[in-house]
């Protein structure tokens, strides 16, 4: 077992709304070792960006945390932690890298600035030496000339080129987890595989732990060691990614396997192809939040919320899991 | 397993208590912030009595407002006799003419928005409705208005109109003209193009049917809103003007020229300027404070409707 | 350029229209300059005498045409009270206006941007609340109470300012500064409401953009994140109402140069409305009417230019 990097317990996230509290975020508990990359799937809503956001701490203000929950970042409790003392944790320890390369960046100050700003402020380094480290980073990337894009402003880079300075800019300090949420999802399909290499390419280089947030489970099953799906605010199934594959046992796990895009399909395929929606997050319904969608769904499933259970590999919240053969 | 299942599931309904807690708390936070304050209460109280005061004043047995009292020149409010809040420099009460002085703002007050924005209310929907030429005409009529300031506008018909009540309201109104008719414009292209017009003449109701039935109760919404920004606003100018001598003629008291009166005498009587201007800063304020809040309201309505 | 062009043809519509709507009011109405001239007690033939003196009795287009003709050759005519060159009366008093409304300007700045981003950093908090009142009252006070208002504090009672007067450039720059703190200040406490509200609308948008957020995970500061990341896209519209202002200043201007005795257009306008001197108010209403529409001209132009996206044609978001 490799150094444990992030241990979150019992993180519940809600937000105060017109018709009552929005819990999007409903008692996640989640480890990730250094050097494993996590994927984290489910529909839009399911509060798998509310999640990252909780580790990272970059909550809108009105958000309320949980009593009891926590964020463990290299041993130290996050959620403790006031604004001022998480500033020198934030970029250093853990960064993240956003959905969409066209508002993640600011438009009115250069990509050089943007960059630098973080050396200078972690690293203490002079303005000369951040600027030439700007630029290897910028190389590092991918991104051609970057001594001349240094000086360029966002709106002057495509979209892939954007998302190339974003992770730039996130692993600039050297982190020791990287978020990524939906990196690719505003991006072309083309570019689409190029930036999900280079994040790849970069966590293992440079020995980082990473949560990848995603809709897509082709991405999942392609770039990540160990999922979990969610569902609701909850994850409801979480195993190392071959096992999962092979031995689904939540329905809704399933049914979103069955959804990966095909070559056939056109792209920006979404999972809507789940029937139903998505469930209130106000009033949860008492027992499983996936009933209704599920053709699976007897009467416990009505009233009683199924627990997460399993054994250490595999885990999952069902009371009618799907049967697997016994494969070896 | 099965433990921890049952400890998941007691945390799961005590979490479901907090739960609804937590939604009486924020339901409960968003009320309170459309409840009504003392902002809201204060205001109206000031409004009520303010515009009570200038209604009935010659009913209130008040000195009149012209009268020279040469006893108390420049008296301090309390100092004199019968003087409430002293006398002006020649003597004059300054509660009766600060009373009478509000009969000329609030009248200018009400007056001058609904002129204009009555006047905006026909341009704006006769160039939203038939475009072509009207439009055009409007359109550059109303940016011919708006290229000069209002108060140049307003110093301009003061020479040449003089200063009678009726046209200090009529000048100002126009002032209000040209953004009442441009929402009015916006809003009248925007239902022209609806069914439900459509439909009406279809049916073969005329122009003036259309117009009057069928688009202007949906058009004039948000200019009630407007009218009660405007409010406001007429004070104010009405109050500039007269503090530079050019709205109603010298006798007749207006609070801008009672302030200006006792602009000379600052130094000696601060009260002459002092007390119109408190009494104006509040009529306006209370002005603004309640016209916000029930702009705010119309606007909740309405985005709920929707 | 399509754009550039159509918005001039507006503007020459727009001045034709203004200086014609200006000539007729000043001219066809009773009580006009020649009785001004003629003094208190003169007959109907002296004041028929002097209209003829001045052409007051030629055709109106035509004297409106020699008039517009004049205007461009620099020639805005002469006052008929103390027969000052028109222009040069105006040109004269026209950098002390726009020195006022620069210092009131700049003033309403100074409050509007510190203010507008508490506020926008914690909206409805009670820094928020406390703000949002003060504009309230501020706004509900116009310009010449606060003159007063001033001028009684800092004058009278505690002597630190000149309630009134000017003193050129060249006695110094304190001394020329030192009259105009108080009038600029009283312009200044109307003005900065509309920045401050504009500024904290659009900063509470993006405040929640995702490069904000992407700030925030890089560890950098509030005070940098505000000042260094978010005041320049949130400034956009503040800057166009800025200008806009201008147009509201304008009307300011006059009455607070008035109050402070201060000798700028406003002043020479007011003058001649109390005198009826209609070739200069005629004057000063097309300067004044010239001077707003290139601002708002200008204005145009430099919010396609600042904005570096709205350049690139890009989409702007807000």
């Amino acid at each position: 077992m490799g150094e444990i990097i992030l241990d979150v317990v019992n993180q519940r996230t809600a937000f105060p709304t017109k018709r009552g509290m929005l819990q999007a975020v409903n008692g996640v508990n989640l480890t990730l070792e250094r050097g494993r990359t996590l994927g984290v799937v489910g529909e839009s809503g399911s509060g798998k960006s509310v999640l990252a956001r909780s580790i990272m701490g970059l909550l809108p203000r009105a958000a309320q945390t949980g009593p009891g929950s926590s964020v463990h970042l290299n041993g130290r409790d996050l959620t403790a932690l006031s604004e001022r003392e998480l500033r020198p944790i934030r970029g250093r320890e853990v960064s993240t890298v956003f959905q969409d390369p066209m508002t993640a960046l600011n438009p009115t100050l250069t990509v050089g600035a943007q960059l630098i700003e973080g050396l200078r402020h972690h690293l203490g380094m002079p303005k000369r030496a951040a600027r030439a480290r700007a630029i290897e980073l910028l190389r590092s990337v991918g991104l051609p000339q970057p001594e001349t894009r240094v000086d360029q402003f966002p709106h002057q880079l495509s979209g892939g080129m954007r998302q190339r300075v974003a992770i730039a800019i996130a692993i600039s300090c050297e982190p020791d987890l990287l978020i990524a949420d939906e990196p690719t999802t505003a991006l072309d399909v083309t570019v689409q595989a190029e930036i999900l290499d280079l994040l790849q390419r970069q966590v293992r280089e440079r020995n980082m732990a990473m949560i990848l947030i995603t809709h897509d489970m082709g991405v999942v099953a392609v770039r990540c060691d160990d999922v979990a799906v969610m569902y609701a605010g909850r994850i409801v199934e979480q195993a190392p990614v071959r096992e999962l594959f092979q031995r689904t046992r939540m329905p809704y796990t399933a049914a979103l396997l069955s959804s990966i895009p095909r070559i056939t399909d056109g792209p920006h395929r979404r999972l809507d192809a789940i029937g139903g929606r998505p469930p209130d997050l106000i009033h949860p319904p008492a027992g499983c939040a996936f009933a209704p969608r599920c053709k699976f769904a007897s009467d416990p499933c009505q009233g009683v919320m199924p627990a997460l259970e399993g054994d250490e590999r595999h885990r999952f919240a069902c009371h009618t899991p799907l049967q697997v053969e016994a494969v070896a | 397993m099965a433990d921890i299942a049952a400890h998941t599931k007691s945390a799961a309904s005590q979490s479901e208590a907090a739960t609804q807690d937590a939604n009486a708390a924020a339901i409960a936070a968003f009320e309170k912030r459309n409840r009504m304050g003392p902002f809201m209460w204060l205001p109206i109280i000031w409004l009520c009595i303010v515009i009570a005061l200038a209604l009935f004043a010659p009913l209130l047995g008040l000195l009149p407002a012209d009268e020279m009292d040469f006893m108390a020149l420049k008296a301090a409010p309390g100092a004199a006799d019968g003087h409430l809040l002293g006398t002006d420099h020649l003597g004059r009460d300054l509660f009766s003419r600060v009373i009478y002085g509000g009969r000329v703002s609030l009248t200018v007050g009400f007056a001058a928005p609904a002129i204009g924005v009555g006047l905006g209310l026909i341009l704006g929907m006769a160039a939203g409705y038939y475009r072509g030429w009207i439009d055009d005409v409007v359109g550059i009529a109303i940016d011919t208005w708006l290229a000069i300031p209002g108060l140049v506008i307003l110093l301009l018909f003061a020479v040449v109109f003089g200063g009678s009540l009726f046209m200090v309201c009529l000048s100002l109104g126009l002032l209000f003209i040209p953004t009442a008719a441009r929402i009015t414009r916006a809003a009248t292209m925007k239902y022209a193009g609806r069914e439900f017009v459509l439909a009406a003449r279809a049916m073969g109701a005329s122009d003036r049917r259309i117009l009057v039935k069928e688009i202007l109760p949906n058009v004039i919404w948000p200019l009630i809103a407007f009218v009660l920004i405007d409010i406001p606003i007429a004070i104010v100018v009405e109050g500039a003007l007269s503090f530079l001598g050019l709205s109603v003629k010298a006798p007749t008291p207006s609070w801008g020229g009672i302030i200006a009166e006792g602009r000379e005498h600052l130094e000696s009587s601060p009260h002459i300027a002092l007390i119109p201007t408190a009494v104006m800063f509040l009529t306006v304020l209370s002005f603004n404070l309640v016209g916000d809040t029930i702009r705010r309201r119309m606007s909740d309505v309405r985005e709920g409707a929707i | 350029m399509r754009f550039l062009l159509r918005r001039f043809q507006r503007l020459v519509i727009v001045m034709a229209a203004v200086t014609f709507v200006t000539f007729i009011l000043v001219n066809v109405l009773p009580g006009d300059v020649a009785y001004e001239m003629a003094g208190m007690d003169a007959s109907e033939a002296e004041v028929a005498e002097i209209r003829e003196e001045i052409g007051l009795n030629r055709p109106l287009p035509i004297r409106y045409l020699e008039w517009v003709g004049g205007v461009f050759t620099g020639d805005w005519g002469r006052s008929f009270i103390n027969e000052e060159d028109v222009w040069h009366a105006i040109t004269q008093r026209f950098p002390v206006s726009i020195e006022l409304m620069l210092l009131a300007q700049v003033m309403a700045l100074a409050l509007a941007v510190p203010m507008g981003m508490i506020s926008a950093y914690r909206p409805d908090s009670r820094a928020d609340r406390i703000i949002a009142g003060v504009a309230f009252a501020s706004v509900s006070m116009p310009s010449f109470m606060t003159g007063l208002l001033l001028i009684y504090f800092f004058s009278l009672t505690l002597g630190w300012l000149p309630a009134t007067g000017y003193e050129p450039l060249s006695a110094g720059l304190w001394a020329n500064l030192k009259p105009m703190i108080l009038p600029a200040l009283s312009l200044a406490l109307v003005e900065w409401t509309v920045l401050m509200r504009t500024l904290r609308a659009e900063m509470i948008g993006v405040l929640q953009e995702d490069y904000i957020s992407l700030a925030r995970a890089k560890g950098m500061s509030n005070a940098r994140i505000l000042w260094g990341h978010a005041l320049r896209p949130s400034s956009f519209t503040m800057l166009t109402i800025l200008g806009l202002q201008v147009a509201r200043l304008m009307g300011g201007t006059i009455i607070i140069e008035q109050i402070f005795g201060i000798p700028g257009v406003g002043r020479l306008l007011i003058h001649a409305v109390y005198t009826r001197d209609f070739i200069v108010i005629q004057g000063c209403v097309t300067f004044f009417a010239l001077a707003f529409v290139l601002v708002n001209f200008a204005v145009d132009i430099a919010y396609a230019w600042l904005d570096p996206r709205v350049r690139q044609g890009g989409k702007a978001h807000g």
